[in-house]
């Protein structure tokens, strides 16, 4: 049986805010190349819905029942809920068989943490960038909410990977991840997707013994 | 049925944590429920000293850890105590394995959590809405509104069924929601008259009047406002009658609550010169509060928007008459002439009026009340609203049963 890996990210091919969608896009080209059934969870205004790309990825693509907001958290937590229906229709419909999530940045790890909670779906938070370096440090109740998304990220996410040794280093310094969780993985490394699969597969297999 | 109908309700209030109405609400249903044969298990935010788990009068209370830094504001801090409210709940579930029936919710302060437990368990979701954003503000001003209205529109939408204490509210919910009338139930707010009942012995043991002077002299009537003092309670419309009033009788006014009106309505006293015959009391503890209830010689409800009106039932209960504006849910408890006086809204001359009808013809005081604790029993009692209840949760699972979702899920073996 192929490993069911559902992709969660905020941004994707043809919504780019920067440079991660087009890093999710190459994942899950790969993915489907190394015989994974991908399912990509993303957001997009008006093409809500499922749909397959040319390469075989499997798209479904949520948009936010509340349209007036107040901030990006108030956003980003009501987009949450369609993200968490989206992955559990597609955990249904793939007859309750997903491996794992894998959460690209903060934006869906509340989704990824009641899923894990609910369904045993082990979740592994991808981080690309931390709200500690793009907010240059600030503290105000705004930042410190989305530190402490990051922060439940963290904990309740089977492995943590990043993209550099710096990155590794930041995480144990701001969130005292423990570093045999964390995997740096490093997107220009000749051996990128084979580290990929192997998180893949350590994390396969169960939510509980995290 | 192989098991007991369960049934996990969410609330962001559950006592001992009181913020409104909702909190005792969600205690008398659950509670009568759990005397009904429904199992139900009520997940709310904590509160200092309450225990973590236990079970309350037959349900099982779990008191997850709401988000305890500083929010940018009430709502983002809502969504955020939402994510670990629907965590917490989930890790629940699934230790059941997946034995809940139907989640229930308890207006859009838990709307992000239910509707996502809804779809990751397969589970149909009830929603009560209690109040409305757009009733509350009287209008959809701001942005910051306009989110809520919408959250609140989203919990409607992914709700089975939607249920409202009042007509009143039924047409105003189907109408703000634009929402099918098939889609609504309508099932009262309830009262309690043991809690009343408990502290009338006092009465008997003659303590009753002392407690009453502590508030008016023998001679003075006594006319008691319960609520918070803001513009849709119409407290400023009871303030404005108070003249009209002390013209024709002798009394006393009673203000409990407090709210952002409270030094404003208080200058106004002073300035009218009746400083002496209107007290603001603040908050009063619960004893305090139903004692005065059952001492006042008339309670007033003077609301400009009600979508229930649980005060007048309190009074009902407590066998005081009741004056009451003719808006909203008090519409629907109160029988003109028959279980209270209504007024006109936001007209002092018609309040005063009402008072004074009351307090001057003891016989047509003692009618009302009468009748007016008669309908209580028979109708806003909790042990029959949980009943109406569990007829919605079972013709609920009845059209569940026959839905795809239904072979999907864990545990069917209620059906």
């Amino acid at each position: 049986m192929p490993m069911q890996v559902i992709v969660f990210s905020w941004e994707f091919p043809p919504r780019i805010v920067g440079q991660l969608a087009n890093y999710v896009k190459k994942l899950a080209v790969q993915l489907v190349k190394n015989n994974i059934k991908t399912y990509v969870v993303t957001y997009h205004d008006y093409l809500t819905g499922q749909q397959s790309e040319p390469e075989g990825i499997k798209i479904y693509r949520v948009t936010n029942p509340v349209h007036t907001h107040i901030g990006v958290l108030t956003w980003v937590l009501t987009l949450n809920q369609e993200v968490e229906r989206a992955a559990a229709d597609i955990y249904y419909d793939a007859e309750k068989r997903i491996d794992l999530i894998d959460a690209h940045d903060w934006h869906f790890i509340p989704a990824a943490v009641t899923l894990k909670k609910a369904l045993n779906i082990p979740f592994i938070y991808s981080v690309d960038s931390l709200e500690e370096h793009r907010s240059h440090g600030a503290n105000s109740p705004f930042n410190m909410a989305i530190k402490s998304i990051e922060w439940l990220g963290m904990y309740e996410a089977k492995r943590v990977t990043v993209k550099s040794e710096w990155m590794k280093n930041e995480v144990f310094r701001i969130y005292k991840v423990p570093l045999e969780k964390v995997k740096v993985i490093n997107p220009k490394s000749a051996v990128w997707m084979k580290e990929i699969l192997e998180v893949y597969e350590d994390v396969a297999g169960g939510a509980n013994d995290a | 049925m192989t098991r007991e109908l369960t049934v996990m309700m969410l609330t962001w209030e559950f006592p001992p944590r009181i913020v409104g109405g909702i909190s005792p609400h969600v205690y008398h249903l659950a509670t009568n429920l759990a005397k009904n044969g429904v199992k139900v298990y009520v997940v709310t935010c904590d509160f200092p000293g309450a225990p973590r788990h236990e079970v309350i009068d037959g349900a099982e209370v779990f008191r997850i850890d709401s988000y305890k830094n500083p929010a940018p504001d009430f709502a983002t801090w809502v969504y955020l105590m939402n994510v670990n409210m629907q965590k917490e709940a989930a890790a629940i579930v699934n230790d059941l394995n997946g034995k809940v029936d139907i989640f229930h919710a308890h207006d859009w302060l838990v709307a992000t959590a239910s509707i996502g437990l809804k779809h990751v368990f397969r589970k149909p979701l009830i929603a009560t809405v209690h109040s409305t954003e757009i009733g509350r503000r009287n209008g959809i001003h701001l942005d910051y509104e306009r989110m809520i209205h919408e959250t609140e529109s989203w919990l409607t939408y992914e709700a089975w069924k939607v249920i409202c204490c009042s007509n009143y509210m039924v047409s105003h919910v189907k109408w703000a929601f634009n929402l099918p009338q098939d889609k609504l139930v309508m099932i009262p707010n309830g009262v309690n008259t043991e809690e009343f009942a408990k502290f009338r012995d006092v009465e008997k043991n003659g303590d009753f009047n002392a407690f009453r002077r502590r508030f008016a002299l023998p001679e003075e009537k006594l006319v008691l406002f319960v609520g918070r003092l803001v513009y849709e309670k119409g407290v400023h419309v009871l303030v404005n009658a108070v003249p009209k009033v002390l013209e024709k009788v002798n009394a006393k006014f009673v203000i409990v609550g407090n709210g952002y009106m409270k030094e404003s309505l208080s200058n106004i006293v002073k300035n009218m010169g009746f400083a002496h015959k209107v007290i603001f009391t603040g908050f009063v503890d619960e004893e305090t509060l139903r004692k005065l209830q059952i001492c006042a010689d008339v309670s007033v409800v003077p609301s400009l928007f009600e979508p229930f009106g649980i005060v007048a039932l309190e009074a009902m209960a407590a066998k005081t008459p009741v004056v009451v504006s003719d808006t909203g849910g008090l519409s629907e408890i109160v029988e003109h002439d028959k279980t209270g006086v209504k007024v006109y809204p936001n007209n002092p001359d018609s309040l005063a009026w009402g008072i004074t009808k009351v307090l001057l013809d003891k016989s047509y005081a003692d009618y009302i009340r009468t009748n007016a604790y008669r309908k209580v029993c028979e109708k806003y009692n909790w042990n029959l609203i949980s009943q109406q209840t569990k007829t919605v949760y079972t013709s609920v699972l009845e059209e569940y049963s026959k839905s795809a979702w239904a072979g999907a899920v864990k545990d069917t073996s209620i059906l």
